[in-house]
């Protein structure tokens, strides 16, 4: 098994720049990463983009080559289309890489394993023709090919730049149908000052409404009732806004009220998490360097809580400083010498967060799915049957998982997770914490027995008990 | 007095005992633990298993058969009430052997067992062909396979649902979160959980799985239990491949093969690890060379139950007579006793089964 000083999954910007820092302080260092080239999220494929590509998706993603030449640079090992199934106390990382299992082996862990989009359950949303924002925009990045007759539906800044992102691709969407209401904003705007001091964040998501008016790309705020129509596929997204009932017929949907941390690996080694109220999901719990509660274990990026690539980028750096000063790379007075700019600059980048936290909330409706709304998708379950194993007695997602199956899907509970707690929790009057999230193991994205199996260090064994 | 019976811990030890008492007209309250306390009853594996139980204990060996006889009644009583079908398949099931020597020793040890049920257990050996006649998914490295006529598999979380389901539409209530800390006598029985909340009960059965080894001993019990880890792996959902059930593989009502289980002894430890993981695999792959391309969508782990010999304990406590500890290893197999068999014992009512040979006193000899 290969070993390392630092094993770092996720090559994000968290993960990138950390691993360049840490490269550079003398660790040695494997960057693991399921994609086939470094990036991220945001930065998908940024080395391999042409021109054209790079025109479309913005001056924001160009940025991503300054990370990822200095990755090629570098003498990490990036081990890339490795996707981590398992980590364990040690630490150990088992990861499937061209069909074939394998290991490492390192004294400390990063785990920078980004966002996901928070789902969104209405009526109709699994029919074909809906889909994520996010997954759009991938496909945009890795293949440029851009949905048609698509409505974009939700909240969140990553909507207005997904919309203008397909408005340069000459495929501008229908419709942009807001969840958010002009009360958000107002709310929001106690924020300003903050917001204000982030203000290159604010002036890009103004630029980009901008960027969309001028396209004649039609706005709905305060869109209430959501609902998609279609018999095998999706024909129309039905809304209330305005006081006035909307149909727009479609051929694709694309969905999106944010982004929560992807938390599953923490989880499945066991690193506290909180409920953040302001962020409407679950984050891990941490020190100011992304350290966990487990020695030689720490989160950087947007898996530690929604912070947006520059403070993923900054927090990655950070993160490797503690890691190389506590391998002996670092004096302590370096280490605070070399981060204190870098905590002026997400101090900085913070600023914005509030505001928008509060500015674009997640759409109530999908926080509270009617009763007959499907919200695990993988095993079929509806939200009126997770209520009603709260009124069974179950407190928790993991009774409620054994009474109905939510969760226990290829997705590992990724997609329904958040809303089975909030679900729950409405429903017992406990809070999140107090109803807690599903117990999260391995593996963590599918893998094959053949896979498994060739990882066997002996051979069969005698049968085992029942 | 709030109820007759109180039961300490909702698995299916307790909602099988409860559901039974409740079913005869006694007033029961269950008080189970919290969302994250080991629960057997939601990790095991799902058999109703005879083969190899008690091979040297006849008396287990028949409370298994016996429940095993009782499963079909039981699970079609608790489907008409709740509406639910608990998908048991009950048409026998087999231990695969790689080694003949090794099958040769087990058909031995189970016609010494048949001798000392004076003839009465009904049990086949099938070569390698005559197995891969009924079960042509098995690889050619498979020997043999004893095939048991008597043994099955259910769905233990539907068998649980229905429980909690039917427990209270008979009028059965289950308070949860509820952990007892702490039982005293001032008349009846008087549990105070670590909320504070306090529950009175004339009778009460302690069947808290794990938790019985530190509330045991308030109550005048020794309640050696120990934990055990069992890993389990599911697939995917696949097309039929299995027609009964192995003692590590089945499938289940949704077409997943479930791959289990692990025995080892790591204390209160219910991780999932890849060495194990990966040693379950290579066993299934050995036993049904197809399912190497299926993906496993999922692993976890329980911790089982363990008494030292492995038997169930049935014992009334002599320092607090009316407080019963009820625990046994397979649940599942036994849920059908414990809930159509154990009533009459508990309440002492002539035709009672004979529960001796579980007493605790067996491990003071
Ligand atoms: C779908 C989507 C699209 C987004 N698009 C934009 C955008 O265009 N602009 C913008 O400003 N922000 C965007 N965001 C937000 C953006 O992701 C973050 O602000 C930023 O990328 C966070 O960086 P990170 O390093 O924390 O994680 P990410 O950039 O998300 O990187 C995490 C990496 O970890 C990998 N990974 C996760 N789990 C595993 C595993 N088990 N094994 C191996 N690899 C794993 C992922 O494939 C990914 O490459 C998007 C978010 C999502 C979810
Ligand atoms: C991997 C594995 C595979 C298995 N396979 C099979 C099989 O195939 N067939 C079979 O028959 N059996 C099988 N078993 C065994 C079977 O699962 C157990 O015998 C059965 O689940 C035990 O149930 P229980 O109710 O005693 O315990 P548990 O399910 O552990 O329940 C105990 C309950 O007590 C509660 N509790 C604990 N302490 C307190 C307290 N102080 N106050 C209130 N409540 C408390 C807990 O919250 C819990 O709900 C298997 C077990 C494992 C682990």
């Amino acid at each position: 098994m290969a070993e390392f000083d630092l094993a770092i999954i996720g090559a994000g910007p968290a993960g990138m720049a950390a691993a360049v820092t840490a490269d550079k302080a003398g660790l040695r260092v494997a960057l693991l990463d399921e994609q086939p080239r470094p990036g991220g999220q945001i930065y998908r494929n940024v080395s391999q983009a042409s021109a054209d590509r790079v025109r479309v998706l913005g001056a924001d993603y160009a940025l991503g080559r300054g990370l990822t030449t200095a990755l090629a640079e570098s003498g990490v090992q990036h081990i890339h289309g490795a996707v981590v199934w398992a980590i364990e106390d040690g630490f150990r990382l088992s990861y499937t890489a061209n069909g074939t299992a394998a290991q490492v082996s390192a004294r400390r862990v990063l785990i920078a394993t980004g966002a996901l989009e928070r789902p969104l359950p209405i009526p109709g949303w699994t029919l074909p023709g809906v889909m994520t924002a996010g997954a759009a925009q991938i496909l945009l990045k890795g293949s440029g090919i851009v949905p048609r007759q698509a409505v974009l539906a939700g909240s969140g800044p990553l909507i207005y730049l997904v919309a203008a992102q397909m408005v340069r691709a000459g495929v501008p969407p229908l419709a942009l149908v807001e969840t958010q209401s002009t009360r958000d904003m107002i709310g929001a705007l106690r924020h300003m000052p903050g917001a204000l001091r982030g203000w290159r964040g604010l002036a890009k998501g103004l630029g980009l409404i901008r960027e969309l008016r001028r396209a004649g790309v039609k706005r709905f705020t305060g869109a209430d009732r959501l609902k998609v129509e279609g018999m095998d596929r999706a024909e129309a997204l039905c809304f209330r806004a305005g006081g006035e009932d909307h149909r727009i017929a479609c051929e694709t949907v694309l969905l999106h009220h944010g982004v929560v941390p992807n938390t599953q690996v923490a989880r499945s080694i066991g690193v506290s998490h909180r409920w953040s109220s302001a962020q409407q999901t679950f984050t891990p719990v941490l020190d100011a360097w992304g350290g966990t509660d487990r020695p030689g274990l720490f989160i950087a990026g947007d898996g530690a809580g929604i912070s947006g690539a520059m403070v993923a980028e900054i927090a990655g750096r950070l993160a490797a400083l503690k890691l190389a000063e506590e391998a002996g790379h670092l004096g302590i007075s370096e280490r605070d010498r070399r981060a204190a700019p870098l905590l002026r600059a997400r101090a900085r980048e913070l600023a914005i967060r509030p505001f928008l936290d509060a500015a674009y909330p997640p759409y109530p409706g999908a926080l509270r799915p009617d009763d007959d709304t499907l919200i695990c998708r993988c095993e079929e379950v509806t939200a009126g049957e997770i209520r009603q194993t709260a009124t069974l007695g179950c407190l928790g997602p993991n009774q409620a998982k054994s009474f109905t199956r939510a969760g226990m899907g290829p997705c590992q509970g990724r997609y329904c997770g958040l809303t089975v707690t909030a679900i729950l929790s409405q429903t017992t009057g406990q809070s999140p914490d107090e109803t807690g999230y599903y117990r999260i193991r391995p593996p963590l994205k599918p893998v094959t027995l053949a896979e498994l199996a060739a990882m066997a260090e002996t051979g069969a064994t005698n049968p085992e008990g029942e | 007095m709030q109820a007759e019976y109180a039961i300490i811990g909702g698995g299916v030890v307790g909602l099988s005992v409860a559901w039974g008492l409740q079913r005869r007209g006694l007033r029961v309250v269950v008080l189970d633990g919290s969302d994250g306390d080991f629960r057997a009853s939601r990790g095991n594996f799902g058999l109703i298993w005879v083969q190899g139980k008690g091979m040297y204990a006849p008396r287990y060996a028949e409370w298994t058969r016996g429940s095993a006889a009782l499963w079909a009644a039981f699970a079609s009583e608790l489907g008409e009430c709740t509406g639910r079908d608990l998908w048991l398949r009950q048409d026998g099931g087999y231990e695969v052997f790689f080694d003949d020597a090794e099958m040769a020793r087990t058909a031995a040890a189970y016609e010494g067992l048949k001798a000392r049920l004076g003839g009465d257990y009904p049990y086949e050996i099938l070569g390698g062909n005559a197995l891969r006649r009924e079960e042509p998914a098995i690889g050619p490295r498979a020997v043999g396979a004893i095939l048991h006529g008597e043994d099955g598999h259910t769905s233990p979380l539907l068998l649980l649902r229905a429980l909690a389901d039917d427990f209270r539409r008979l009028g059965g209530r289950v308070l949860t979160g509820r952990q007892v800390i702490a039982v005293d006598r001032p008349d009846g029985f008087r549990m105070t959980c670590a909320d504070g909340e306090t529950v009175e009960a004339g009778k009460i059965v302690l069947a808290a799985g794990l938790g019985a080894a530190t509330l045991g001993p308030m109550l005048g019990f020794r309640a050696p239990v120990r934990p055990q880890r069992g890993q389990i792996l599911i697939t995917e959902k696949l097309p039929k491949l299995l027609r009964r059930p192995t003692v590590d593989l089945r499938q289940v009502e949704a077409g997943g093969v479930q791959i289990g289980a692990t025995n080892e002894e790591v204390g209160f430890d219910d991780h999932s690890t890849q060495p194990a993981m990966a040693r379950l695999a290579a066993r299934a792959v050995e036993t049904v060379p197809a399912l190497a391309k299926a993906q496993i969508v999922r692993s976890w782990a329980a911790l089982r139950v363990m008494t030292p010999d492995g038997l169930p304990i049935y014992q009334e406590s002599a320092a607090m007579p009316g407080a019963f500890l009820v625990t046994c290893h397979s649940g599942i197999t036994l849920a059908a006793a414990h809930a159509l068999r154990l009533p009459d014992w508990l309440e002492a009512k002539r035709g009672a089964p004979d529960l001796a040979a579980f007493s605790e006193d067996r491990f003071s000899r």
